[in-house]
């Protein structure tokens, strides 16, 4: 199956925070470049491909997460309306009036319900709804009858097609970061046809967006020497500062910030270079947000850098990409982990 | 329970300062463990060995309580302080404080409305006349907790420190009663739970278990005009979903929906929207450890008066015994 196609399946699927199991079988059966397939005990799913020559060789850990932000119930009301909290960023403005699909003890199709236009208040449409003001109707008629089939603590997830927009741009919910997760999988088809000393640890993370979760579990347990993190950057878009942002369909973000080591990003550059793969140069001054950081404090410290695919509308069911990024953000990472040795590995402790 | 309730929830044990209560419960339990030891950070853990195919589980229920830190003593013998965990300024005025020495001080604050309060407008009153007389009671550096008595209601009971001395209670109790387990059971009292979880950071790393429980209080939203909240007290062990600490790994939380059904334990599913237990700590350790918490409902949590039901400690201090000989090769 075409990696695009892969990337549909999985954004079309539901996965959020803590509940990745659903993704787990889409992916591994996309990965037939692999040697060994895992997962560990939080659920992170382990790909790895070896390398040649004799040991030791490089660890080369490449972390992209497949959870995605949802909801949750939080009460069943006694007219059987669901009220729900969050798992994860989601942006409350952009709730009102989705298809979502509860699942409770069979998946069940509602809609996140909002008041008439003709009966607000005066000014009140100016106002963003609260989170705790709205609600999910499944068509239930009483708390009883929505008792039988969905209980305190069910998930929650927007309901949402990936629609093709023009050229190779896609929009849907979930590339935040299974975009991520389709570059891994990019990288591994491209190295399947180079010559490479590296092991490499594909690994579809989870936990992500409550707090980098499986990025420091399954970094402990690989005990990597490099970790390239694949995550989502803010895609150029009306209203957005272009310092802010990078560019749609001109390649992965290269980072350039605290939580990237010197010597692995001139690497990147060079790569990138000399191998015609466009990129923008990505400023990013904050280590927080992505599993970069988490791999780069595990243990006695990892040489890490972030690699990010430009996305509009983040953390919204229409995020928007450009496929060809993906394809290039594989490419680079191939080609990055092509040229490594265990020479380049040990100059990584002298600065 | 009552008793010990009492005992554990009156004992002094701000973060970092647990000793007098580890020593109490190391009296209590020391008799019914095969193991009993204190780590570095202050962690009481107490083994109950298990047969040689069992798995370990680790429960957790912290011994140390939210408190209060003195700063700075002025010339008058006033004291200043600093919060120690997650204090409520609205819970301070007109509430009385404990040192270790035994001293006991009003806070009460500065002139000024109540909309703008903070903590720096608070002081201690330790009856002190002077600075000089000050310092023969309370040095710069040392921490005070809530002075509140524990209060019997019959069903209902309200103490200061009920987070997290109820779940102590609870472990005691249910270590008492578990012979011979299948799985080997680590139970850890743990420190500093209240400044971010870190006794049990430390304890699960020495002690790698296959499963993580915490014990710990949750809120419940059945007061008058609460917070939205579907837990209530009374109704049974509050299983977590999630909180901002830890999404529960979903087979350890079907597993405990399972045992409770299986043993008629009242139970109720709980989505906390804040806050976190030591089980997010130990779900992160090392390569990462499933991980769950079991939570006893509490009205009022981080004042000096939670209030938390006999009927509820019962349901939890059951789902930990029945817990104990579970099978868990299939986590």
């Amino acid at each position: 199956m075409e990696i695009k196609q892969v990337l549909r399946n999985l954004s079309e699927a539901s996965g959020v925070s803590g509940h990745e199991h659903n993704l787990v079988s889409t992916i591994q059966d996309s990965c037939p470049w692999a040697d060994e397939i895992a997962c560990d005990k939080l659920g992170n799913l382990i790909m790895l491909k070896r390398g040649s020559g004799p040991e030791p060789r490089p660890k080369v850990m490449l972390a992209g997460h497949m959870d995605e932000i949802g909801l949750i119930i939080t009460k069943i009301e006694k007219d059987g309306f669901l009220r729900f909290g969050t798992i994860g960023g989601f942006d409350q403005r952009v709730l009102l009036a989705q298809e979502v699909l509860v699942h409770g003890k069979e998946p069940l199709t509602g809609v996140i319900g909002a008041k008439p236009p003709h009966i607000q208040a005066p000014g009140e449409q100016s106002k963003a709804v609260k989170m705790e003001d709205l609600f999910i109707d499944v068509g239930f008629d009483s708390q009883d009858e929505a008792a039988k089939l969905v209980r305190v603590g069910d998930l929650v997830t927007l309901k949402r097609d990936v629609v093709d927009l023009q050229g190779s741009f896609l929009a849907g919910k979930s590339f935040d970061d299974r975009a991520g997760v389709a570059a891994i999988l990019e990288c591994f088809k491209a190295l399947d046809g180079l010559s490479h000393t590296a092991d490499v640890y594909g690994v579809a993370t989870v936990q992500e967006e409550v707090g980098l979760r499986g990025a420091i579990t399954s970094t402990y347990g690989i005990v990597p020497d490099i970790g390239i993190a694949i995550d989502v950057g803010f895609g150029d878009s009306p209203g957005l500062p272009e310092s802010d942002t990078i560019k749609l369909g001109k390649g992965p973000g290269i980072a350039i910030g605290p939580h990237v080591h010197p010597k692995v990003h001139a690497r990147m550059l060079e790569t990138a270079k000399e191998w015609n793969i466009g990129y923008s140069l990505d400023p990013s001054p904050y280590p927080g947000g992505t599993d970069t950081y988490a791999i780069q404090v595990a243990r006695a410290g990892v040489a890490t850098i972030l690699l990010s695919i430009p996305l509009r509308y983040m953390h919204t069911p229409i995020e928007t990409i450009d496929y060809a990024d993906v394809k290039q953000t594989g490419r680079l990472m191939a080609l990055f982990i092509a040229g490594l040795d265990q020479e380049f590995v040990e100059g990584l402790t002298c600065f | 329970m009552k008793t010990v309730l009492k005992q554990l929830t009156e004992a002094f044990g701000p973060s970092g300062y647990e000793t007098e209560v580890t020593e109490l419960i190391r009296t209590m339990i020391e008799e019914h463990v095969d193991e009993i030891k204190t780590d570095v950070l202050g962690n009481l853990i107490a083994v109950k060995k298990g047969a040689e195919d069992g798995r370990t589980i680790m429960f957790a229920a912290h011994t140390d309580e939210i408190g209060l830190v003195v700063t700075h003593i002025d010339d008058k013998g006033f004291l200043r302080f600093s919060n120690v965990g997650g204090v409520s300024i609205s819970t301070l005025v007109g509430n009385r404080v404990r040192f270790a020495s035994g001293a006991v001080g009003a806070i009460y604050q500065e002139k000024g409305s109540w909309k703008e309060l903070t903590l720096d407008k608070l002081y201690i009153d330790i009856g002190a006349e002077s600075k000089e007389e000050a310092l023969e009671k309370v040095k710069v550096g040392e921490f005070g907790i809530f002075h509140r008595e524990f209060v019997d209601l019959g069903n209902r009971l309200i103490a200061k420190a009920m987070d997290d001395r109820v779940g102590c209670a609870i472990l005691i109790e249910a270590l008492k009663r578990i012979e011979d387990p299948n799985n080997t059971l680590c139970f850890v009292f743990t420190a500093q739970e209240e400044v971010g979880l870190r006794g049990a950071r430390t304890a699960a790393y020495g002690i790698e278990p296959d499963l993580g429980i915490a014990l710990d209080v949750t809120l419940t939203g059945d007061m008058p005009e609460a917070r939205r909240m579907d837990v209530s007290l009374g109704k049974g062990a509050a299983i977590k979903v999630k909180d901002s600490s830890l999404i529960v790994h979903p087979k350890v939380k079907e597993l405990l929906v399972n045992i409770a059904e299986e043993n008629n334990i009242p139970y109720q599913m709980e989505v906390l929207e804040f806050g976190g237990t030591d089980a997010g700590a130990i779900h992160l350790t090392k390569a990462g450890i499933p991980s769950g918490t079991i939570s006893i409902p509490t009205r009022y949590v981080h004042s000096p008066s939670e209030m938390v039901d006999i009927r509820d400690i019962k349901a939890c201090t059951d789902l930990v015994v029945a817990l104990a000989d579970q099978d868990l090769s299939g986590i």
